[in-house]
């Protein structure tokens, strides 16, 4: 399939409906229809998508946060009496494996309750977004857990059972360390290993070492090495360059994730964001880019599908409005490209680790 | 009435909703927790295997259930005849089979297939590659395949040329399939394990681009081969070095080059610079006082870089205020981005190229690929068509002109460098080229006076104090607003920045660290409309005496 360039130079001018977004992210954190099912393991991060919508739409007041942020304690996988489980523990996607909801410990054990490391990630951010203070995470027992996730290789698991592992779970361990201001539940040289050993031939990244280049897994890779501290360390200028290029080449009118593949709604943020890191993101097209997120906004119950015509999902929805945040959309609040939060939380996030640095520097 | 239908009240259908879905959660939870409380007993019988199964034909994606049923399967391989057992895996992949039919994208799913076929007693590789066949011609882009392919490949041992072929296969087929030439891209190392990626010149290497030609030939849109060939003709990376040591009796400092951002603390810091990763391409050394003052002695510097095994010497010679030692950009090749081949192959690429232009004069690969290629071979000989397809690229590809801009600015400021080297001064002259940003300051240490007049520049970034020895800055006629890179230059004295978009006195702060600077020209910027601004000016820069004369004017 070539690559066709484009012939409509102009679009209609396409209006932004924030209510039905607004509207759509209140349905998803009340019920998602029955396709949905098999995400039932992963609800917390369908939750995410919802919560971080709204913050960037603005609009976190029309949900009963408190109700939300206990429900997101019950999730945590806590230490038990004898802290025989220290590394299982973090957060777990749903109430699935029929844990009796509770939301302090100690932890109940079970032979298949652990966390799952996307949805640390995607806990600890929620709980952000809410405004929880973190005061009830068991940072220890997170980190702990995290720890047992690493692989001699570098890359991550998501649960300590065992599962596929490969960049997408060295982001997610990199922004809990991050946020949790404590690098001790990773081994940051070894995850640069393996982040440099996914580079292609053609200096995107891919989901591990042989694989093909893809505008997903260059986010992961290029945003966790921004959170390290090590973009310019682990990546020589060169290097730098032509990830600059191979991403600004993703641009069709939206973004594609590979060459040859059609556009899709969530890469305006997974490319754009990427070249936003990387400080390139002012050299692309944006009113190619709005127009056609835009194409892809469900007029009728909001949100955004991956092309036009296709129905809307929570994340192609999220994702949407974090690529036109990156664009500079009126009335859209500014989003961290390498967290994949709002400047707001992330300035409230800044703001508590002063805190506990505070408290750690008076503590005797 | 009119006929109306009947409507259930919304509380009804809410009601029913609600009973529907207690029922099918109600028979969901069973399930999960009849297979758990079976899993904690220890049970691996054929009704776990079918409660996992019905569980996992709606939810491939619940990974608890995949490890149960891996642990059946061991269980049945100590109780169970090898005939048995070859039986029970085939169903097990056949069960699979029909997940994957529904959710090709399953991690799960692929992630237990290869776990299965890695244990089953007498495995039909043939059957895997078939399979992994059917599952590439309805998705050829579908990673999971490929990976699990890979995995095929190497556990049944199929030699490297036989995969080579299958790509060949594949790509003769359609050349549009980027994940073929990206597999072509793990093999070919494959073959050569003891030359340095990408591979280097030799037959192979000649066969694999008439390979990719044939490809951007046939179909010049299709962007899988042009980024394939550029990763075919590509270098590898520089060795980390120290690309310059320069020193000055006067100021009595060592200002050490690297050829990449380094975290060095093993020098004394005189600035932090303002990267965020706390790394930096130069450092400054102050000597201690007295130590290289003595003009009617020579005096010879060592630096060591011990991380790197590597060190530079400079001699400062009797009668002599300074002395550097530095590699030439224009030998070290610094800007080619080719691998050092021979000159006869780079230009019979670069005539195909050249022909292929001539069909195709709107293809922007093309014209990329061109660039590229006379950068490598003669970049100030071919410096007028670079800029005249610069000029095509922008209008051919115009989504992507702001980054062609960015681009085309580099590559000036490449060859620029070359002419200074080769007139062997240390003037760099780069005006009226339409310069939109800056690049390579690392390079230009031993500059003393630089143009960059008529440009469209809007800052001076902190690299730019990189420049030590500069005096002279000419930067009339550009957008600058700010001059964040303009502080410890110690030997600056004049700064022309007519016409630029100096608006606040904030913006001129870092002059202050410029002990030497005599004459600033800021006609034509907005600051001049402030009120009071040759008084405060006065205040802020009170070693500038030829500043009050140009506001006046």
């Amino acid at each position: 399939m070539a690559e066709e360039e484009s012939q409509l130079e102009e679009f209609e001018q396409i209006d932004f409906l924030r209510d039905r977004h607004v509207r759509f992210f209140q349905r998803t954190l009340q019920v998602l229809p029955e396709r949905y099912a098999s995400l039932e393991t992963t609800r917390l991060t369908v939750m995410f998508f919802a919560v971080s919508g709204l913050d960037v739409l603005d609009a976190l007041d029309v949900i009963d946060r408190n109700n939300m942020i206990e429900w997101i304690y019950s999730l945590q996988v806590l230490p038990t009496e004898d802290q025989s489980n220290l590394s299982r523990c973090g957060f777990r996607g749903s109430s699935h494996i029929g844990i009796p909801y509770s939301v302090k410990g100690p932890g109940v054990l079970h032979p298949y309750d652990s966390g799952h490391v996307a949805m640390t990630y995607t806990g600890l951010t929620s709980l952000l977004i809410l405004g929880d203070d973190l005061s009830r995470v068991n940072k220890q027992a997170c980190l702990a857990g995290l720890k047992a996730l690493q692989l001699e290789d570098g890359s991550f698991c998501a649960v300590p059972e065992g599962s596929e592992n490969d960049i997408r779970f060295i982001y997610c361990a990199a922004c809990i360390c991050y946020m949790l201001d404590d690098w001790s539940g990773m081994d940051i040289q070894k995850a640069i290993e393996y982040i440099r050993g996914s580079m292609s031939y053609d200096n995107g990244f891919g989901q591990g070492a042989g694989l093909e280049s893809h505008g997903g897994w260059t986010f992961c890779a290029i945003a966790s090495l921004c959170l390290m501290g090590r973009l310019e360390e682990a990546l020589s200028q060169r290097e730098l360059d032509r990830i600059r290029r191979w991403c600004i080449m993703r641009q069709q009118s939206g973004f594609h994730g590979r060459p040859n593949k059609p556009v899709d709604t969530c890469y305006s943020f997974w490319v754009g964001a990427t070249l936003e890191l990387l400080d390139v993101f002012q050299y692309t097209n944006y009113e190619k880019n709005r127009n056609y997120i835009l194409s892809t906004q469900d007029r009728l119950v909001g949100g955004f599908a991956k092309w036009p015509d296709s129905h809307p999902d929570p994340l192609h929805a999220y994702l949407g409005l974090c690529g036109l945040s990156l664009i500079g959309e009126p009335n859209l609040r500014k989003v961290h490209p390498a967290l994949n939060i709002t400047q707001r939380a992330f300035q409230h996030l800044q703001q508590l680790q002063q805190t506990w640095r505070d408290n750690a520097g008076t503590c005797t | 009435q009119h006929g109306r239908v009947k409507i259930k009240s919304t509380a009804q259908q809410e009601e029913e909703k609600r009973k529907e879905r207690e029922k099918k959660l109600k028979i969901y939870v069973a399930a999960r927790d009849a297979c758990f409380s079976k899993r904690r007993e220890g049970v691996w019988d054929d009704e776990a295997l079918q409660l996992t199964q019905q569980l996992l034909s709606s939810n491939p994606d619940f990974a608890t259930l995949w490890n149960y049923r891996r642990e059946i399967l061991l269980h049945l391989e100590t109780v169970r005849e090898e005939d048995e057992l070859q039986k029970i895996y085939e169903a097990e992949l056949s069960f699979l089979e029909s997940c994957l039919k529904m959710n090709p994208k399953s991690y799960g799913s692929w992630h237990h297939r290869g776990w299965v076929s890695a244990r089953l007693p007498r495995p039909d590789w043939a059957r895997e590659l078939s399979l992994c066949d059917r599952c590439l011609s309805l998705d050829d882009r579908n990673f999971h395949c490929w990976d699990y392919r890979r995995m095929v490949v190497k556990m049944s041992g199929v030699p490297v040329d036989q995969e080579l072929q299958f790509t060949d296969r594949l790509i003769g087929s359609n050349f549009s399939n980027y994940s073929s030439w990206h597999y072509r891209s793990t093999l070919l190392p494959l073959l050569h394990p003891e030359s340095p990626e990408p591979p280097s010149p030799c037959q192979q290497l000649l066969k694999e681009y008439e390979l990719v030609q044939n490809a951007f030939f046939t179909d010049p849109n299709d962007q899988s081969a042009w980024f394939y060939y550029r990763w075919l003709l590509g270098r590898a990376e520089r060795e980390e070095m120290i690309s310059c040591v320069y020193v000055s009796r006067e100021e009595e400092r060592v200002v050490v080059a690297f050829s990449r951002p380094v975290n060095v603390s093993a020098f004394t810091l005189i600035h932090i610079w303002n990267f965020v990763h706390f790394l930096t391409w130069t450092q400054i050394c102050d000597l201690p006082p007295g130590t290289i003052s003595d003009i009617t002695n020579e005096h010879n510097l060592t630096v060591h870089w011990t991380e790197k095994h590597t060190h530079r010497d400079c001699a400062l010679y009797t009668g002599r205020n300074e002395s550097w030692c530095r590699d030439s950009a224009t030998d070290q090749e610094l800007f080619s981005e080719l691998s050092v081949e021979k000159t006869s192959v780079l230009q019979s690429e670069l005539q195909s190229c050249n022909q292929l232009q001539e069909l195709e004069p709107l293809n922007k690969w093309c014209l990329l690929t061109i660039i590229l290629l006379m950068r490598a071979l003669d970049p100030l000989g071919y410096e007028k068509e670079t800029l005249a397809h610069f000029q095509t690229l922008k209008e051919v590809d115009s989504m992507r002109s702001a980054y062609y801009s960015d681009l085309c600015s580099k590559f000036m400021i490449e060859n620029t460098i070359l002419k200074m080297e080769y007139a062997e001064v240390r003037v760099f002259s780069i005006s009226d080229k339409k310069l939109t940003t800056l690049c390579h300051l690392d390079q230009l240490l031993l500059v003393t006076h630089i143009n960059l007049s008529s440009n469209l520049l809007q800052r001076l970034p902190p690299q730019f104090a990189m420049l030590q020895c500069l005096e002279v800055l000419e930067a009339d006629n550009n957008c600058i607003e700010n001059l964040e890179g303009l502080y410890h230059l110690p030997k600056l004295e004049e700064v022309y920045l007519k016409n630029n978009k100096i608006s606040k006195l904030a913006d001129l702060q870092p002059l202050v660290s410029c002990p030497k600077l005599k004459h600033l020209d800021l006609r034509g910027n907005p600051i001049t409309e402030t009120t009071n601004i040759q008084s405060e000016l006065a205040e802020l820069l009170p070693s500038v005496t030829d500043l009050l004369k140009s506001l006046i004017h």
